[in-house]
């Protein structure tokens, strides 16, 4: 049984459950005024943002896989473009363009053509600093993170009868960062996907943990 | 809504033609928005009576906005001004609207005047919930019944409205029901005005 | 059972009835390694306690992995030994059958291993593990009480895939 190709996002939103997106836009209003209640601070409420958005990321990237019929995820420019083109459409119906590849293929950008999170919505003068759609970038971050952080190496030793397993964790981190915003005044929606640097970390598994 | 493809830009939203409601997003981005909803706020409470209060309030601010994107879409801005005309709306207008179906039953209360109550087998925010047994009663509904009290109290109709599961009979999960408990004054006022429409329900 | 017992020759156990449960149990791993749910149906044998289990199962996986990988025939890139592979990399085994059972294995490119050990008859499984995995998506990663990582306490989604798992033939 070979593994069947990835489903366009087109195919995918047209056969999954869908809901009416002003429930999706109003809820995330909801959410964000219940931000700025809390944290007060603007600063605080985009790095709330982004830290729900990660949440989500991490949790959606299985959803993304289990519908969309990507097998593996093996280098970052195949994996940000199908998770930015079948992404965006699977989830939201809206279309994303990937371009601006750097040319080390380590940093691109994602072009929104719509976005169902604005509808509705005017930064009051307040809220000026306010990046409205950072769950997005939050959600990129996420799930990239999923699918690209290494796996963990097992060195197996066998100590008496049990096995003892020392891992080396390897994560691949990526900046998400937005470079144009309607709401801000500019005329689309653009979020810069940045790979830093792989970063190898120790991770011990003892027998007592 | 925004043409295809392309993004207009508006300088005031006011100028921005009102969405028809069309749209639609992929119900699984709407659940994993909702679950970092809940997420969130529990790390802003400390027991499960606080976590509903909030998550009703989150509701209540949605539920405000379906009423005025209702009225001006469905209504010709005219508002409902009737108890029954109001419920009615909410189990059907403002149900299809956000969950893309009539609520499954609108029943008047049995012990009380001014009870009324809005079932549903599988409410949308209980789709995917498994509720641990150390949270005992919480019911995710609490946004659902915030919904309906932003609606009706942006109305006219200020009402406490709680989220409950009932057993069902024969089925594993429970229904979900929404009371609506409406405020004394509208209560007084709804059985002198409409008690020849009660059996409509 | 009983006719096979203790015979550490024994061809096979019997061939699985109609009503019965094919599935001896079910693991399953996020890519931390840390098993988010453990479910048994039928096996009467324990060796071990529940965590060196867990880990040995992991182990076991890991292993194969990595030698399966390595010894592949087609493949003129292939790493050291125990070097970490994504998911997806190189070839994947899925599938392994002893005397007495068989072990299905599916993982995702998000590091998440569906593990379930059946009957040694039991046909291809692959389908059934994406199902699974579809299980996981809605009723645990859309719950919205539950926490990454965290050991999978959901009963929606417990009694959904025992109902599943019964099914299997």
């Amino acid at each position: 049984m070979p593994p069947a190709g990835p489903r366009s996002g087109d195919a995918i939103f047209a056969s999954v459950e869908r809901v009416n997106a002003e429930l999706f836009t109003l809820t995330y209003g909801a959410t964000v005024r219940q931000l700025l209640t809390d944290l007060e601070e603007v600063e605080e409420v985009n790095k709330q943002l982004d830290q729900m958005g990660y949440n989500i990321g991490i949790r959606l990237i299985d959803e993304f896989l289990a519908k969309s019929n990507v097998s593996r995820c093996v280098d970052f420019k195949e994996t940000a473009e199908v998770i930015a083109k079948v992404g965006f459409k699977m989830f939201l119906g809206i279309a994303a363009t990937v371009t601006n590849w750097d040319a080390d293929g380590t940093c691109c950008s994602i072009i929104l053509d719509d976005n169902p999170l604005v509808d509705f919505v005017e930064l009051p003068d307040t809220c000026q600093g306010l990046y409205y759609c950072n769950i997005l970038s939050g959600v990129i971050r996420g799930a990239l993170e999923m699918c690209l952080g290494r796996d963990i190496a097992p060195y197996l030793k066998i100590v008496t009868d049990t096995q003892y397993l020392a891992f080396t964790k390897v994560s691949m981190k990526t900046e998400v960062t937005w470079l144009r915003d309607v709401l801000r005044g500019d005329d689309a929606y653009e979020l810069q996907v940045k790979l830093l640097k792989q970063v190898p970390e120790e991770y011990p598994y003892k027998d007592d943990e | 809504m925004i043409g295809v493809g392309k993004i207009k830009q508006y300088s005031n939203v006011l100028d921005k033609p009102l969405s028809k409601g069309k749209q639609e997003v992929s119900l699984s981005a709407f659940a994993f928005l909702f679950s970092e909803l809940v997420q969130y706020n529990q790390t802003q409470v400390d027991n499960i009576a606080e976590l509903e209060r909030r998550l009703e309030d989150a509701g209540y601010a949605v539920g405000a906005r379906v009423l005025e994107l209702l009225c001006h879409r469905e209504k010709g801005n005219r508002r409902e001004t009737r108890l029954l005309g109001i419920l009615s709306f909410v189990h059907s207008t403002v149900w299809k609207v956000l969950f893309g179906k009539v609520a499954d039953s609108l029943e008047k209360g049995t012990e009380h005047e001014d009870e009324y109550m809005i079932s549903e087998k599988e409410l949308l925010v209980n789709r995917f919930i498994s509720i641990p047994k150390d949270m005992g009663t919480f019911n995710c509904g609490a946004f659902v019944a915030g919904i309906v009290r932003g609606v009706l109290d942006s109305a006219g109709f200020p009402a406490v409205v709680t989220a409950h599961f009932v057993p069902v009979e024969g089925q594993q999960r429970p229904r979900t029901t929404i009371l609506i408990k409406f405020a004394e004054e509208v209560g007084a006022l709804s059985l002198t005005r409409y008690s020849s429409t009660q059996r409509m329900l | 059972m009983q006719f096979f017992g203790g015979s550490e020759i024994s061809p096979s156990p019997p061939a699985p009835t109609v009503s019965g449960n094919n599935a001896h149990m079910v693991y399953v791993f996020n890519r931390n390694g840390v098993c988010l749910l453990y479910r048994e149906w039928n096996r009467p044998l324990h060796t071990l306690n529940a965590q060196q289990d867990h880990k040995l199962m992991f182990g076991l996986l890991f292993s194969l992995k990595s030698l399966t990988a390595k010894m592949d025939p087609t493949s003129a890139e292939r790493g050291n030994l125990g070097v970490p592979q994504l998911p997806g990399q190189g070839c994947s085994f899925h599938s392994f059958r002893t005397n007495t059972y068989k072990l299905s294995f599916m993982e995702t490119p998000s590091g998440i291993k569906i593990i379930l050990v059946t009957h040694p008859r039991t046909g291809d499984l692959r389908d059934s593990l994406k199902y699974i995995y579809n299980l996981y998506v809605d009723y645990v990663m859309k719950n919205p009480l539950y926490t990454p990582g965290s050991p999978i306490r959901s009963d929606l989604f417990i009694t959904t895939l025992d109902q599943y798992v019964r099914s299997i033939a």
